[in-house]
């Protein structure tokens, strides 16, 4: 008769040998339970596209159509140029003022969101070659609302600036041109269209959070169902485990992802200027690393409710406010910056935005690739280490 | 194969509060069939567990032997079965392919899962139901499937936790009589029940409350060393001797 109490030794016998046939044995039957719970297919395929759709129709960061009060106190022809040079913009509709009450009265009832003020002397001073004044007022409360509209003003200043000297080569006598000229241009984006950037974020932010739920209730459903104990006395190894339910989700995301380029590319009009193997190469990463993640919160918690809790909580709101999508990672403390370093959607979101409207290559995404290949190694380590081979608490 | 036997030395483990086992100690000789009696709480899944090698004993230890050769349990484990008290199917997977599925994992051959898989349908009569899932499935089908399931691999030892439970007396009759079947094939098997009438059926009874074991031997001896009649009145008696 020979001692065996000890399980570490156990465990390390156990452990040699990862079989193809066991990994694959699990994969069917997880494809199975997929195959026949059309809630999860339809949460993994139909879910992302009407949430992207829907929140990317919402979400504008452009903000249009701002009624804009015009008091023209100079009522010349350069003021009424100026003046429609605003008016000729989509993000501006412009308004007389509406009789009686101070200036900023429209302001006050938000029946505005702007006022343009022109001052007597407006041409007097543009023809004398002087500086030439005008002030714009803008409702401050939403802060969002007053820099997006701040935005557009360099770009119609430019073009305003343009008009008045064209007007002025009428004039008898000719206007200085401004000696310093400073022209901005966006790269990449050049209308600053905010959906180019908000779909592939949404998906990004959608697919991940849908990734982890995935996995983050398969093994705690195992418990739950008392099917992990049987499991645990077959030869089965947790790393053919981990790989046989990462497999067939890794599948079905992937088709999460192709769905939501699609409706990126066809729906929204996202431009996509770089490589497709690279897309699919740093899409595939990022899904393992959403996938491994639930894994491992699925093989800590061993219950599907807190499992549920826990993606939501790593899942949903760091990925939503610290993956750079709404806040830019370069504006964080400096503590958050590294902070993020350890989320994955702040690595795909920026080789996203990279693929899709920059067109960039591997090189420039060395980064991104690494340290997503980086988190997915520790991930699914960390979930192989974790997974226990018996049921003690 | 080789005729495995176990043997548990004073294995304590406690599971939270509860002191589920104390000290028990049990001689598992191969090809017999060993009933596991007690009430409720007695600590006959926990003791299974531990045999199964799914829990680690606090002190104490399991030993195991081939062919009356010790043998350290990674190398018995292989041929061990166990089958767990609780549900531990998939609902939504038919008969069928719990057998497929249990086959990759053990890495059957198909020439050995073919004739294995048919055979076990014909005994346990649940080859009409191949398609059938799991839910559907009545409580003595269910229990019959995971007794298939283990057995899949012709496994030396098997552990069965109260495989009965829930199961109506026609059906536990049956059960019975493919326990002899195995038993006759040199299978050590050690069954827990809280059916004191299933007790009478094993070659050997360990009568277990409390974490404790009370008396272990074949069952007619058990019996008339206490005198009574069924092994309901052993415990019965017990309680009552307890609450006076």
């Amino acid at each position: 008769m020979t001692e065996t109490g000890n399980p570490r030794s156990r465990a390390e016998t156990m452990k040699h040998g990862f079989q193809l046939v066991r990994a694959k044995a699990m994969a069917r039957k997880e494809v199975r339970h997929i195959l026949r719970d059309p809630f999860t297919l339809g949460l993994a395929l139909g879910l992302p596209v009407l949430l992207v759709a829907f929140f990317g129709i919402a979400i504008d960061f452009d903000v249009r159509d701002i009624v804009t009060v015009v008091h023209d106190s100079d009522r010349s022809r350069p003021s009424r140029q100026f003046a429609e040079v605003f008016a000729a913009s989509d993000y501006f509709r412009v308004q007389a003022p509406t009789p009686g009450g101070g200036i900023l009265r429209q302001l006050d009832a938000e029946t505005a969101g702007a006022v343009l003020i022109i001052t007597p002397g407006f041409s007097r001073d543009l023809r004398a070659g002087k500086e030439v004044r005008a002030q714009f007022v803008l409702d401050g409360a939403d802060n969002a609302r007053a820099v997006a509209i701040l935005g557009y003003l360099p770009g119609l200043l430019a073009s305003a600036r343009r008009r008045l000297v064209t007007a002025a080569a009428s004039f008898p006598f000719p206007i200085e041109a401004e000696p310093v000229h400073l022209k901005t241009r966006f790269l990449y984006n050049h209308e600053l269209n905010s959906r180019w950037f908000t779909i592939p974020g949404l998906s990004v932010i959608v697919l991940g959070l849908l990734s982890i739920l995935f996995t983050a209730l398969t093994v705690a459903r195992e418990w739950e169902n008392g099917s992990m104990e049987l499991l645990l006395s077959t030869p089965v190894r947790p790393l053919e485990i981990i790989a046989g339910k990462i497999a067939p989700y890794l599948a079905l995301s992937c088709c999460g992802m192709l769905i939501l380029y699609l409706v990126a590319r066809l729906g929204f009009g996202v431009p996509f200027r770089g490589s497709h193997i690279l897309f699919a190469c740093v899409a595939l990463m990022f899904l393992l690393a959403s996938l491994s993640q639930g894994l491992l919160i699925s093989v800590l918690t061993r219950q599907q409710q807190l499992a549920m809790q826990l993606s939501m909580m790593t899942g949903l709101l760091p990925s939503l406010l610290l993956s750079g999508f709404i806040f830019p990672v370069e504006s964080m403390p400096v503590f958050f910056q590294y902070f993020t370093a350890l989320l994955p959607p702040r690595w795909f979101m920026a080789a996203c935005r990279g693929i899709f409207l920059k067109g960039a290559g591997p090189l420039e995404l060395a980064q991104p690739l690494f340290a997503l290949a980086l988190l997915d190694a520790v991930l699914i380590t960390a979930a192989a280490k974790r997974f226990k081979r018996d049921l003690e608490p | 194969m080789a005729a495995i036997g176990i043997s548990a030395a004073s294995i304590s483990k406690r599971l939270g509060r509860v002191q589920a086992l104390d000290g028990v100690s049990l001689e598992f000789a191969a090809g017999t069939i060993n009933g596991l009696i007690g009430p409720d709480g007695a600590g006959k899944t926990t003791l299974m567990r531990v045999l199964a090698g799914l829990l680690r004993p606090d002190s104490g230890t399991v030993s195991c032997s081939a062919d009356g050769v010790a043998t350290p349990f990674s190398e018995v484990r292989p041929a061990l079965a166990y089958m767990p008290q609780a549900a531990s199917l998939y609902p939504d997977l038919s008969v069928q392919e719990h057998l497929d599925f249990f086959r990759d994992l053990y890495s059957l051959p198909e020439a050995v899962y073919r004739p294995r898989a048919s055979e076990l349908l014909a005994i346990t009569r649940l080859e009409p139901f191949r398609d059938r899932r799991a839910s559907q499935l009545s409580g003595g089908m269910y229990k019959k499937l995971g007794l298939m399931c283990s057995l899949l691999r012709s496994p030396s030892a098997l552990l069965l936790d109260e495989p009965t439970n829930g199961v109506d007396p026609i059906s536990r009759r049956e059960f019975w009589d493919l326990l002899y079947r195995l038993a006759g094939q040199r299978i050590l098997v050690v069954i827990a029940t809280a059916y004191m009438d299933e007790a009478e059926r094993c070659s050997r009874v360990h009568l277990l409350d409390r974490g404790r074991v009370l008396s272990s031997g074949e069952p007619r001896q058990l019996l008339a060393a206490e005198g009574t009649a069924g092994f309901d009145e052993v415990f019965i008696r017990r309680a009552r001797q307890e609450a006076a």
